[in-house]
């Protein structure tokens, strides 16, 4: 008799054993798709202009937060749970965007220099970084969305150019980090070029920390987002920081309509945070800069 | 020591010259190219008096910048030693309590309140004033015309307080990273193996070696904190040179902008020059160090 397990059978205990072995990492990716889907389950409808919600009509129909409307509703009755959690899926998809785009620009800007073979190859990237630093990230946007009439290219451009340009020095550092290895110095001896060092020993290493860096950064880009539109700079656009800055109006008649959208924002923002804490943690991407 | 002065003052001046340069080009960018004004940064012209809408008494640009930066010191004095204070203390304990993730508990209480929008907890401040206090929330509502003008300090720890939370946690986590690296190096486990304490070798040889890169991080905060202000002095109504930038882009007034973003690009070059100073000076062999 054949005690032999069959093929497939061992190759699906193995993968059984490797998806328990990553159960941390893979009930990260769950918890952050389950939030994504649940912002995204509210639709996608970037048409919507906060002022249509804010103003007052003649004979107001709002409510305060009940049990049937857990945030109250706007003037016209328009359920405020509803837009908030509409509004914080805008910013939130324009944070993925605006992160995914600005690693992968940062990646290949570091790239170019890290290919050099000289040794003052970061001679160039590094002043222009620490020069930089003496304008900050939020005053560079707020001058370019505000000098822009703040339409939504302009504002996720921004971004991009924004986390690209403080993430090479960090990238530059990994690089150079993972340059002194031990593997990397065998490598060298025993003849591989500086292209397959970097391509098939130090990259391989990196490109996990990415994915903690992309966690880290997407809750402060969803601040900046909201920090943006409560300022008016990024034009008429549906978001939670242009909903409490309409509903700063209203203090005195209705009070939960600048209240109830700050508190869908932080409780995202809090979500998207934490995840990104235990995400950067457990790929060990170590401290990265501050946007925000 | 007068040349390692006389030699980061200079580098300070260039590169804050290089700010200053590309904030002109921002500007023409962001207003001409892409927003399609006429009004270009290196014509005379664009640059008016005052406007009215920046300032409530005529006054000149100098005497913005004398009216805002006053403004806007009070909220520095309570961010800028809280920030440091909070860093380095606690995160120096989160190192030393490393086995417990003391950086991660310590900084928990910190990064939670920074999850906070920050303009929001202004407003929600400001209502908070309207209702159960019965007066006027944000900071221009009252002017205090009699007395110490203690309101005024309470403006700017309102202000101060989601910016400083942000900054404390990010320098609480940067601060134990540092030396928790530290830690590792051969000649911890020498120094723990020829029967040295644990506190002996934490204290007086980790942190001590630590020092150099230990300056350098008092710096990192701060142009996010001058981000933060940004948002949250306009959010406040609070009338400090953060809000000016606001304020002038929305007006598109060209002096107001350069204005307000020199008088930050300048904060945070000394802010710099202090840190890499402080960082040269505690390395060893350098002429104090």
């Amino acid at each position: 008799m054949n005690r032999r397990q069959s093929k497939l059978l061992r190759s699906l205990a193995r993968s059984l054993v490797r998806l328990w072995q990553r159960r941390g990492i893979l009930f990260l990716v769950f918890s952050y798709l389950i939030l994504l889907g649940w912002l995204c389950a509210a639709g996608s409808r970037i048409d919507l202009r906060p002022g249509e919600f804010y103003g007052i009509p003649d004979n107001p129909a709002w409510t305060r937060p009940d049990s049937g409307h857990w945030f109250g509703t706007t003037g016209n009755g328009t359920d405020l749970f509803e837009l908030s959690r509409l509004a914080m899926a805008t910013s939130v998809s324009l944070a993925v965007v605006a992160v995914s785009l600005g690693i992968t620009l940062a990646l290949l800007v570091t790239m170019l220099f890290v290919l050099d073979r000289g040794e003052k190859r970061f001679a160039l990237p590094n002043p222009a970084a620490w020069s930089g630093f003496a304008l900050p990230p939020f005053v560079v946007l707020v001058i370019l969305a505000g000098g822009s009439g703040g339409s939504l290219g302009v504002t996720l451009s921004g971004l991009i150019f924004v986390i690209a340009f403080h993430l090479c020095p960090v990238l530059m550092g990994w690089f150079q980090e993972g340059e002194n290895g031990f593997d990397v110095i065998a490598a060298y001896a025993l003849g591989l070029s500086r292209r397959d060092i970097m391509v098939s020993r130090i990259l391989p290493g990196i490109l996990p920390r990415l994915i903690g860096l992309f966690a880290t950064f997407v809750p402060a880009v969803v601040l900046i987002e909201l920090a943006l539109s409560f300022l008016g700079l990024s034009g008429d656009r549906l978001s939670c920081g242009a909903m409490v800055a309409y509903g700063q109006t209203l203090i005195l008649e209705a009070p939960w309509m600048a209240v109830c959208p700050g508190l869908m924002a932080t409780l995202v923002v809090t979500a998207l945070s934490l995840l990104g804490w235990r995400v950067s943690a457990a790929l060990r991407t170590g401290p990265v800069p501050r946007l925000f | 020591m007068a040349r390692i002065l006389i030699y980061r003052l200079f580098v300070s001046t260039i590169r804050f010259a290089a700010a200053g340069l590309a904030l002109f080009v921002l500007l023409e960018l962001a207003f001409c190219v892409i927003g399609g004004s006429d009004r270009h940064v290196w014509q005379a012209e664009s640059y008016d008096p005052v406007p009215p809408e920046l300032s409530v008494r005529p006054v000149s640009w100098a005497g913005l910048l004398e009216d805002r930066v006053g403004m806007s010191l009070p909220v520095l004095v309570i961010c800028v030693p809280g920030i440091l204070l909070i860093g380095y203390s606690w995160g120096v304990l989160g190192a030393r309590l490393r086995r417990f993730h003391g950086a991660g508990l310590l900084s928990v209480p910190f990064s939670l309140f920074a999850c906070l929008p920050g303009f929001w907890f202004v407003v929600l401040v400001a209502i908070y004033s309207c209702f159960e206090w019965k007066r006027p929330g944000f900071a221009n509502d009252l002017v205090v015309e009699e007395g110490p003008d203690l309101l005024r300090w309470w403006h700017a720890a309102v202000v101060a307080l989601p910016a400083l939370a942000a900054g404390a946690a990010w320098q609480i986590r940067a601060v134990s990273a540092v030396l928790e690296r530290e830690v590792t190096r051969p000649y911890v486990r020498g120094l723990f193996m020829a029967g040295c304490r644990e506190d002996e070798i934490f204290y007086r040889n980790v942190v001590r070696r630590s020092l150099p890169a230990l300056f350098a991080l008092s710096d990192r905060p701060f142009p996010a904190l001058v981000g933060s202000l940004v948002c949250l002095e306009y959010a406040f109504r609070y009338p400090g040179i953060a809000s000016l930038l606001v304020e002038s882009v929305r007006i598109g007034s060209y002096g107001g902008i350069l204005l307000s973003s020199l008088a930050i690009a300048a904060f945070l070059s000394v802010a710099r020059l202090f840190s890499e100073c402080s960082a040269r000076l505690s390395t060893p062999g350098s002429p104090i160090g």
